[in-house]
């Protein structure tokens, strides 16, 4: 479990944050289920689930937030590419990137905050899941 | 950290800049424009008709009509492949539409939701 983010409890700036991005979550989550067809439907729901997992107050979820933020980083930056690729381009299009840019940079200032360094966490997890597997010791973890 | 943040970054912005940059407006046709083209509706997620006829070598107005809440237009391509755009027309949601076609040579071309890209249907101009 982290020793950063789950042992400590949150600031105002952490609380703030977490709404913010929720907020920006949601957002994106609305304007895709708007756009009709499964594919939106789907990037909606990924992004509803992702909501819920970053606010969730279950051990388990907290035990993995940080692999909730990097999958929300890596799915809207999917998202963006995706649309980069293969369009369409138009305002609701724009806004929504808009969002989803702004959601990355403050899920990154999040992970920042609860997580330290990216590389650092998944190193340590990786560890841990070794040493579970009994192939060598953990050397560190990560969370909240 | 800080490095990952710029890399990322820099995905992101050159993604967006390839996206606008593609996304520049096409000169619209000038000259006389034959306005009694047909009406292309897109309701439940289809295109009604799915296939159009307009004239050939006269540029033509195409009217479209988004009865879907759902954005949705109408982009001509030379074939399905839809790596040549002839031309494409405003994203609209639940209102119309009219989109200038260039004139075209007599034969099939094709044309789709660029939102919805299995929204498809054919235009013959004769």
């Amino acid at each position: 479990m982290s020793s950063r983010s789950a042992a400590r409890t949150l600031s105002p700036v952490d609380v703030a944050l977490r709404v913010a991005i929720v907020a920006l979550v949601l957002s994106t989550a609305y304007i895709h289920s708007t756009l009709g067809g499964l594919l939106f439907t789907l990037n909606a729901f990924g992004y509803l689930t992702a909501a819920v997992a970053l606010i969730i107050p279950l051990a388990i979820a907290i035990r993995f937030r940080w692999f909730v933020r990097l999958g929300l980083i890596a799915y809207a930056a999917a998202t963006i590419i995706g649309w980069a690729i293969q369009g369409p381009y138009f305002m609701t299009a724009y806004v929504a990137k808009a969002i989803e840019v702004t959601l990355i940079a403050l899920v990154a200032l999040d992970f920042a905050r609860m997580d330290g360094n990216p590389i650092d966490v998944v190193k340590g997890e990786l560890s841990l899941l070794a040493s579970k597997l009994g192939r060598r010791p953990a050397t560190g973890s990560a969370g909240a | 950290m800080k490095r990952l943040v710029l890399a990322l970054g820099l995905v992101v912005f050159a993604a967006i800049s390839a996206a606008c940059s593609s996304a520049s407006a096409q000169p619209l046709p000038s000259g006389p424009v034959d306005a009694s083209g047909p009406t292309i509706v897109a309701r439940d997620m289809a295109f009604s008709p799915s296939t159009v006829e307009i004239a050939a070598n006269k540029k033509v107005t195409i009217h479209f009509d988004n009865q879907d809440s759902a954005p949705h237009n109408v982009a001509i391509y030379k074939d399905a492949s839809a790596s040549e755009k002839i031309s494409v027309g405003e994203v609209v949601s639940a209102s119309k539409a009219d989109q200038v076609v260039p004139a075209l040579a007599a034969g099939t071309y094709f044309f789709r939701c660029d939102v919805h890209t299995n929204m498809t249907g054919t235009i013959v101009v004769k």
